[in-house]
């Protein structure tokens, strides 16, 4: 190999991978679990959050930390996922970071779903995460229906579809946390 | 992004290129870390938090046993705390200064100062010497998985390709190096030293981070193909001496200076040293930056830094998933100083609100 190619090569190597374009549309997958394992945590800010008192509309729980760069481009396209109308309620579950760098992440990218929080990364086990972003849909009865282990691009044509069986009934979401006066959201 | 497969495909082709014949070159950067005299240093690290519930702190002390390379001294501190400790943790032998403060205390705090002696380590890998067995225990320790570490799965497969035709210790420990080196990336905007994560890194394929990432990668590999291995949290705490702006303290105030770096139990060699990490800080941070893999600079690095390291970094202990003692709190490692406020663990990769600093000095009179 020459020097020219070398060095392209070499520059190639030496840069980072961009965020840009992560984001995958086609990723969701058959969940093929008898049942959603248990998921009740506390909550950044907020009250504790049960899965299981969630019923009637379908639920995406969305595994995730800020450390993660896949993650931070996922957590910009799930957010606009969820502000969209009919879209399931959105749990996101932060694995084993501390609470005060989390109001920091989500001072500048404020969601509205709340942040759950899986201090111990027992939830993270017990749903059997083995890699971050890692998400799971569930149906409005909370079966288990779709889930991926790819940073998804939740505003596709090709997730709008994949929802589209799993259409929610009205029903009361989560509501995010209000910020205190000159605090972050979560 | 670039795909894990793509990925792969690129550092199959980078390590063709480290191993392509080198450009002839007027001057070769020398990069020569050898066993020599020690140097003597003391760390002084304090903590200032804020007085808005019960706190109590835990600061890493020099605690790695391993006279070849650094020997350690006094942990002298002073402060208001109504109960200040030192604690061993019982699996890995990690020290720490376990601070608590009364409810109410204006303005905690804690100063602690400690002394220790470093040389820099270079093995002779061309032979083995007379080293006794690593024990039953250790060898044990060493090659289980952490909650961050699997060693089966995508690791395990992993390392099997990457040391795929290899057949002794040495060969595949210095194969998964160079794998390591070839497909990670250091990424500039990872907070601290990143979290070593492994098995996410492999399954998203961004192998990016820093050197609790990338050298994290190299343990996990190297124990799921029964090396033992381990990585040495710790902190640079001098500028390098032989050139090296990027592998080196840039001043006194080493505050955000942690660093860490990996060792492989190969049997008739002992514990070696190495550091792929630092590799890829070379290949990004070194001036100019952003520096080719056939960079002078890069390939000394690279070539040295399997087998040898400079003294002019703190190892503090080798631990992994610590329960701060008398908290509820685990830290997947225990390279910053910690501190829990109310019942809240402080963010440590945030010095500025935490808020603590940290300060090298060397010791020459």
């Amino acid at each position: 190999m020459g020097p020219a190619p070398l060095l392209a090569l070499a520059l190639l190597c030496a840069s980072v991978p961009a965020a840009a374009d992560s984001l995958k549309a086609d990723t969701l997958q058959p969940w093929t679990s008898e049942q959603a394992p248990l998921l009740a945590l506390d909550r950044l800010d907020g009250p504790a959050v049960d899965l299981a008192t969630l019923s009637g509309r379908p639920v995406v729980v969305h595994f995730f930390a800020t450390w993660c760069a896949p993650c931070i481009e996922e957590m910009a396209s799930l957010n606009a996922f969820s502000a969209s109308p009919g879209a399931p309620v959105v749990l996101a579950v932060n694995v084993g970071e501390v609470e005060a760098r989390l109001r920091t992440f989500f001072r500048t990218r404020p969601v509205v779903f709340p942040i759950l929080l899986d201090r111990d990364r027992a939830t993270m086990k017990g749903w059997n995460v083995l890699g971050l972003p890692t998400s799971f849909i569930l149906d409005r009865e909370l079966k288990p229906a779709l889930k991926t282990e790819e940073p998804l691009d939740w505003e596709s044509p090709a997730v709008a579809a994949a929802l589209a069986a799993l259409s929610p009934k009205a029903a009361s979401p989560v509501q995010p946390t209000k910020p205190d006066k000159g605090e972050t959201p979560r | 992004m670039i795909s894990r497969r793509d990925m792969l495909k690129t550092g199959a082709a980078a390590a063709a290129a480290l191993s392509a014949p080198r450009l002839a070159l007027a001057q070769e950067p020398a990069f020569a870390p050898k066993p020599g005299a020690w140097r003597d240093f003391a760390v002084t690290t304090r903590l200032d938090l804020a007085a808005s519930g019960k706190a109590q702190a835990w600061i890493p002390l020099p605690s790695v046993r391993e006279e070849e390379w650094i020997k350690t001294g006094r942990n002298d501190w002073k402060t208001n705390a109504t109960l200040a400790e030192v604690v061993r943790d019982p699996k890995y032998g990690a020290e720490l200064l376990h601070v608590v403060f009364k409810e109410g205390e204006i303005a905690p705090y804690v100063e602690v100062r400690s002394s220790f002696a470093l040389r820099d380590r270079a093995e002779d890998l061309a032979a083995k010497g007379a080293v006794p067995a690593l024990s039953d225990a250790d060898r044990k320790l060493y090659l289980e998985a952490t909650e961050l570490m699997p060693t089966d799965g995508i690791v395990k497969e992993t390392a099997e390709k990457a040391a795929a035709g290899k057949a002794s210790d040495i060969d595949k420990a210095r194969a998964i190096y160079e794998w390591v080196v070839a497909n990670t990336f250091r990424d500039a905007k990872t907070r601290g030293c990143g979290t070593g994560d492994v098995a996410s890194m492999l399954r998203t394929g961004n192998l990016s981070g820093k050197c609790a990432d990338l050298n994290a990668l190299y343990v996990a590999l190297a124990r799921s193909v029964g090396i033992p291995a381990r990585d040495i949290y710790g902190l640079r705490i001098a500028p390098s001496k032989f050139g090296y702006k990027s592998l080196g303290a840039g001043s006194e105030i080493v505050t955000k200076a942690q660093h860490c770096r990996a060792e492989v139990w190969l049997d008739g060699y002992g514990w070696v040293a190495t550091d792929p990490a630092d590799v890829r800080k070379v290949v990004l941070e070194e001036p100019p930056g952003n520096n080719t893999v056939d960079n002078p600079k890069v390939v000394a690095a690279r070539q040295v830094l399997f087998g040898a390291w400079e003294g002019n970094w703190l190892g503090y202990n080798v631990a992994h998933d610590v329960v701060l003692p008398g908290s509820q709190h685990k830290v997947g490692f225990l390279m910053y100083p910690q501190a829990e406020v109310a019942g809240a663990l402080l963010d440590c990769l945030d010095p500025d609100t935490f808020k603590y600093s940290i300060k090298s000095a060397e010791i020459t009179a």
